[in-house]
């Protein structure tokens, strides 16, 4: 069952399939919210967001529900959205489906810059600005050096590959030698930042995140169609009268802002990028690219970690240590269910 | 006619190739025996000989040549030649230039199996992490197989399967290492991937397994020339597929469970090696893996060599300089179009 929605002159075609999946998601992922914003010491949910708000409820309980509790569950959100739309991007406009952020080498130049800003200041006090520089600066030099100025594709997806993966090797190895070089805090630091975490976010994390995603939305919409004729061969998007070289340029920089958006309110979580896409394909059986049903993936995803990581209250670990945990069984039980009907 | 002028073709690439290969095995025994003459301690060429021919134990110098040198040789040797095949064999299984041996969730199930023996046995002796490496390596493989391999046109399904389970496995690492910061200490030292711990007792106890998926290799090779044109032709070519995967998965742990138990991870020889063989050598894989094992050898004595000259701090080990080196020349390779498509 299919059905098309028209406004003037454009039309959108949706699968009645695809609608109820994503409500389905849409609806586990608001009350995992809700389950969320339950958990910890004091008795609070979502029931009392609204008096919260209106400022009928004591100043304790205020404070914990909406300084504390609701900005980590939006910035989880948030941010599993952002990682998953960016992981989705790339792997349909590179054509790989291991293809991430990390392609471009965003999250090696960030990580490589954090653990030298840990280094050289000694704590993690500085580590934000650095990351998101050195992010951004691997990101701009890995496309330079990936340009192809003769071709009319613009981005090579196979040299950017390449490429990337030479940056991003670099910048690791050198990440882990300045980690051998230092004294055990430090080393321990950079650990804990590597690995991303949610603890302590506040309303202007949220603010940030949700703002850059809602910056970015109508560009998003609009990707969907060229993104949908780009996972076809160049010479097919050319015959559709598609301009490859700056289309490709456009993607690549909607997918670096979002990865550093979610990066600077969460850290480089592992995975979720990577992850988002694969299953949302899966869950919805279509080989089209879906950033709506990633962004709900890794939303519930982050979210999912974050939350195992609160109930964990023994040990004190980030959400970043669970973002595999949870993305990776989820997505090797895909593989089977897939394998035992056939499919793929 | 058309046999003659495909001989004409064939035998025009020849002399070029073996011209190539000639050249690498030249710069591997350079390598070598560069890296038992430089150190500390300076070895004359002379003294070499004499300490190979007839060896004297009250010399010093003959005593840190069969010591210390020459099993770090042989075992960068090794190391770099297996996984220069591993990385030629995974990408050829995989057909995707991204794919490095570690796909396989090897290096992350040894990473995992020396976290776990650091937690739950005490070790910090990097020479004791032989077994525990080796182990963590062929569950991982084992898992990955289970989920993703031995499908019909099941590669893209065994590296999301080897992604999948590599990165639950270095999830559980990082949360271990956040609670215990004495098994830091060991891993961030072990991760650097070095050969400052091999010894010939290490290198003897490995090389039985080394052989083996040496010859699984080469066993695998001439049904892998086929799977380059496409799995189904290659079925239609008599290609069992999925055992073809089975092989080549066996061989590429074999070979990289060795390397990571002998010296920690080193990620960028087998994903770099088989992109430089494929610009000198043929198409063939066998060619291919040979010209990768000779490339990787070299690169991995090399890298030793540079990272024990204490040019770069005493941390400097040899997977972490291949890494920080092979980074630009790959980069380098792809923009010079150096690179051919898979």
């Amino acid at each position: 069952m299919i059905y098309t929605v028209r406004l003037g002159s454009l039309s959108v075609r949706l699968a009645r399939r695809h609608l109820l999946i994503g409500m389905g998601l849409l609806l586990a992922l608001l009350i995992a919210g809700g389950m969320a914003l339950q958990l910890g010491q004091f008795d609070l949910g979502a029931g009392d967001l609204w008096t919260a708000y209106r400022g009928e409820l004591d100043k304790i309980s205020q404070m914990i529900l909406l300084d504390h509790r609701l900005p980590r569950v939006l910035v989880a959100i948030g941010a599993g959205a952002a990682f998953g739309v960016s992981g989705a991007i790339f792997q349909s406009m590179l054509r790989n489906p291991m293809a991430s952020p990390d392609v471009i080498g965003f999250n090696a130049g960030a990580s490589c810059a954090a653990v030298l800003a840990i280094l050289v200041f000694g704590s993690a006090r500085f580590v934000l600005p650095w990351a998101l520089t050195g992010g951004l600066l691997t990101a701009a030099l890995v496309l330079l050096l990936a340009w192809d100025r003769n071709g009319k594709s613009g981005i090579d997806p196979y040299r950017l590959i390449l490429v990337g993966i030479g940056a991003s090797l670099t910048l690791g190895a050198t990440s882990d030698l300045l980690m051998s070089m230092t004294d055990e805090q430090r080393a321990a630091d950079m650990a804990q930042w590597l690995t991303g975490t949610l603890n302590a976010r506040n309303q202007a994390d949220a603010a940030l995140i949700w703002g850059g995603l809602a910056a970015l939305t109508p560009v998003l919409i609009w990707l969907q169609f060229p993104l949908n004729r780009l996972i076809m061969s160049d010479d097919f998007v050319h015959g559709f009268g598609l301009r490859l070289a700056g289309l490709r340029l456009l993607i690549t920089g909607v997918g670096v802002l979002l990865a550093a958006l979610a990066v600077s309110v969460a850290g480089p979580l592992p995975f979720v990028a990577f992850v988002a896409g694969p299953v949302a394909r899966r869950v919805l059986k279509t080989g089209a690219p879906v950033l709506f049903a990633a962004a709900l993936v890794g939303a519930l995803v982050t979210l999912g970690a974050d939350t195992a990581a609160r109930m964990l209250s023994v040990v004190q670990l980030p959400a970043g240590v669970f973002t595999a945990v949870i993305g990776a069984p989820v997505l090797m039980w895909l593989l089977v269910a897939q394998f035992r009907k056939g499919a793929l | 006619m058309a046999a003659d002028s495909s001989s004409v073709a064939f035998s025009g690439h020849r002399p070029h190739r073996l011209m190539w290969l000639g050249i690498g095995i030249l710069a591997m025994l350079i390598s070598a025996l560069l890296s038992l003459r430089l150190g500390v301690r300076l070895i004359g060429w002379a003294d070499i000989g004499r300490a190979l021919f007839s060896f004297d134990p009250d010399t010093a110098d003959h005593i840190v040549l069969w010591q210390i040198r020459l099993p770090r040789m042989v075992g960068a040797l090794l190391c770099g030649g297996c996984l220069g095949v591993a990385g030629a064999l995974m990408q050829a299984l995989t057909r995707n230039p991204l794919a490095d041996p570690g796909l396989l969730g090897v290096n992350a199930g040894a990473a995992l199996g020396v976290v776990i023996c650091t937690i739950a046995l005490g070790l910090t002796d990097p020479a004791q992490f032989i077994w525990a490496a080796l182990a963590g390596a062929a569950i991982a493989a084992a898992l990955v197989f289970a989920l993703g391999g031995n499908a019909p046109s099941g590669t893209g399904r065994l590296i999301l399967a080897g992604a999948a389970v590599s990165a639950l496995f270095y999830a559980l690492i990082r949360g271990l290492l956040l609670v215990s910061r004495s098994s830091l200490e060991v891993y961030r030292v072990w991760v650097l991937g070095g050969f400052d711990n091999v010894t010939f007792y290490m290198v003897a106890t490995l090389m039985p397994f080394l052989i083996v998926g040496l010859v699984l290799a080469f066993a695998a090779g001439f049904s892998l020339n086929a799977l380059q044109l496409g799995e189904s032709t290659a079925q239609s070519l008599g290609v069992r597929v999925g055992f073809l995967q089975l092989l080549t998965g066996a061989a590429i742990v074999l070979l990289c469970g060795t390397t990571v138990a002998m010296a920690g991870p080193i990620a960028f020889i087998g994903l770099i090696v088989p992109h430089l063989a494929r610009v000198t050598a043929p198409t063939d894989m066998r060619w291919l893996s040979i010209y990768s094992a000779v490339y990787g050898a070299t690169l991995m004595a090399l890298a030793d060599l540079i990272a024990r000259s204490g040019m770069f701090g005493s941390n400097m080990q040899a997977g972490v300089m291949s890494a920080i080196i092979g980074g630009p020349v790959l980069i380098w390779l792809v923009r010079s179009k150096g690179v051919r498509k898979l």
